[in-house]
């Protein structure tokens, strides 16, 4: 079949290909006949580029939408898989149905699209972000700090249970790890009167995404670094709490992994006061770490045990699947 | 785009409501103190709801609840490609030189008016079966057009770095500060999401509504419609 000259459908110009998820917005029916073109006068560097219209023979314009569509659909169908590869379980089984659910997800592992690959990518994501925020670490950049004013309601976000005040009777903090080799242990009186009291108006940040304003005072954990140095191998600070409960009240000790370069902060605190006042059993009394520059899971409260160690230590919430670095 | 979009928001409203954000004192009948599980309760009752009625909104409106290590991996994952789609995005226009046709102008507050007028009056006149021409073109977009997608351009850049005014504060505290603190930044990147979701839907409705040619001009890239006073 030969084609005909009338065959043929004009289009705007092709520039427009730069940007082809815009709609173009056209409204006046195609003309019988193309007027004269007029001189172009110079154009502003801003101003719009005329949409020229070309002539392109319908049948090639047919298959280049036909392909262009067809790739669309293969973008559309692999966002489709790629949602169901990365959405949690319990929602698409809510939204499927657990039957259909199961076949499907077993379709998808057939192809690589398995629970195992996703927790792979996942945590991937996860430690590229983790890899990022080191990049962007400067231990010199201070925490912004506030006015006393500025003072916001702090949460309580004691995971699980808060525990009741007895255990502050025999509450002592035991540090290992020590360039001295020794075990040393101390009372909050020690601490108190050996070391320097430093005030401070941060902002503590949730991982939840809350946040508060809170004036802390306390010893520096730089302070205390330099008059028990850890052994010269250590990288890293395993800091303990006995005392916490999980929701049904057993015990359920919480452990952060703290890097040394974080402890030697100069507005990373123990911190033995918030408010001016010691420390409320809600948020760690007698003694809570304060590090400023990571968010609030690793602000461990009610510490009872520092331990020195050369290689990263477990932490609570990275077993929970959480990032490791949780820094701000 | 959109589908990372999407994903973005279903898993940013996880970590927004992994703390219950709405409270009132608790209810001794209920044991609730959240306002959202008290409307999903509701909504529940009315639809024979079967899933955990308490959950109802963040069910809807998320990825379910107790879900916050999983939503913040899930973030971080479509954060970065969202990332690398808008400054393909963005090269994409300097290079082609359609950010010309998105810059706002002179003569757009009386065009979008006029838009406004024509919009208004398409579905009445059409009952009334009586003419009603639309507004003469003069560029590419109509005023409308220009200032969504204009603004969309802004939403990007802004939701990114409130992001991470929010995520790095510390190590970004010049950009926590541009947003004045930590807490104006989640309001911004809040505010972003729900002008993406007011656009996105509007958006492909009134394509489809224009007709053929403007949805194959979505995937294509071009227009067999030519106007009148084309040169």
């Amino acid at each position: 079949v030969t084609e005909e000259p009338e065959d043929r459908e004009r289009t705007t110009a092709p520039e427009e290909t730069v940007s082809p998820e815009e709609p173009v917005a056209a409204e006046a029916p195609e003309p019988a006949e193309e007027p004269v073109a007029p001189k172009p006068a110079p154009r502003a560097w801003v101003a719009e580029a005329p949409e020229d219209p070309i002539e392109i023979p319908r049948r090639r314009l047919a298959a280049q939408t036909r392909r262009d569509f067809l790739l669309f659909g293969a973008g559309l169908v692999a966002s489709v898989a790629g949602a169901w590869w990365l959405l949690p379980d319990r929602t698409k089984a809510r939204l499927v149905g657990r039957a259909a659910h199961d076949r499907l997800d077993t379709l998808a592992a057939r192809v690589g699209l398995s629970r195992a690959n996703r927790e792979r990518a996942l945590n991937g994501a996860l430690t590229f972000d983790d890899d990022v925020a080191e990049a962007l670490y400067s231990k010199n950049r201070r925490v912004r700090t506030y006015r006393r004013s500025d003072v916001t309601p702090l949460r309580n976000n004691y995971n699980g249970q808060t525990p009741g005040p007895e255990y502050l009777a025999t509450w002592s903090l035991q540090v290992s790890g020590l360039a001295s080799g020794t075990t040393e242990r101390f009372r909050i009186d020690d601490l108190l009167r050996r070391f320097d009291l430093h005030e401070e108006v941060t902002r503590l940040v949730c991982v939840e995404g809350w946040s508060a304003v809170a004036w802390w005072g306390g010893i520096r954990f730089v302070d205390f670094l330099a008059a028990f140095p850890p052994a010269p191998d250590a990288r890293w600070a395993a800091i303990r709490s006995a005392v916490n409960l999980d929701l049904a009240g057993r015990p359920d000790p919480y452990y952060v992994s703290i890097d040394l370069g974080t402890a030697q902060h100069p507005q990373t605190l123990l911190a033995t006061h918030l408010g001016g006042r010691p420390l409320p059993v809600a948020h760690g009394a007698p003694l809570r770490l304060l590090a400023p520059v990571k968010l609030g899971l690793k602000n461990i409260k009610a510490m009872t045990e520092i331990v020195y160690t050369a290689t990263e230590p477990p932490d609570y919430w990275n077993e929970r699947g959480y990032s490791k670095y949780d820094g701000l | 785009m959109v589908p990372l979009l999407l994903g973005l928001i279903a898993s940013g409203l996880s970590i927004y409501w992994a703390a219950p954000v709405f409270l009132h004192p608790r209810d001794a009948v209920t044991g609730s103190r959240d306002y959202l599980v008290d409307v999903g309760r509701a909504i529940s009752n009315a639809t024979r709801y079967t899933g955990d009625p308490r959950y109802w909104v963040y069910d809807h409106f998320g990825l379910g609840p107790r879900y916050l290590a999983g939503a913040l991996r899930l973030h971080w994952a479509l954060a970065y490609p969202f990332m690398l789609v808008g400054v393909l995005y963005v090269l994409g226009l300097a290079l082609g030189g359609g950010w010309r046709a998105l810059l706002p102008r002179r003569s757009d507050a009386g065009d979008a008016l006029r838009m406004m007028r024509y919009y208004a009056g398409v579905i009445p006149m059409a009952v009334l079966r009586r003419p009603w021409p639309h507004p003469p073109m003069r560029f590419k977009y109509n005023a409308l057009q220009r200032a969504a997608y204009f603004g969309m351009g802004v939403c990007g850049v802004l939701v990114v770095l409130s992001g991470w005014a929010m995520h790095k504060p510390v190590q970004l505290g010049w950009l926590e500060r541009m947003f004045v603190n930590y807490d104006v930044a989640r309001i911004v990147h809040f505010g972003c999401m729900l002008a993406f979701a007011g656009f996105i839907v509007p958006h492909v409705v009134l394509a489809i509504a224009d007709g053929w040619d403007t949805v194959r001009s979505m995937v294509v890239g071009w227009s067999a419609r030519v106007r009148k006073d084309a040169p």
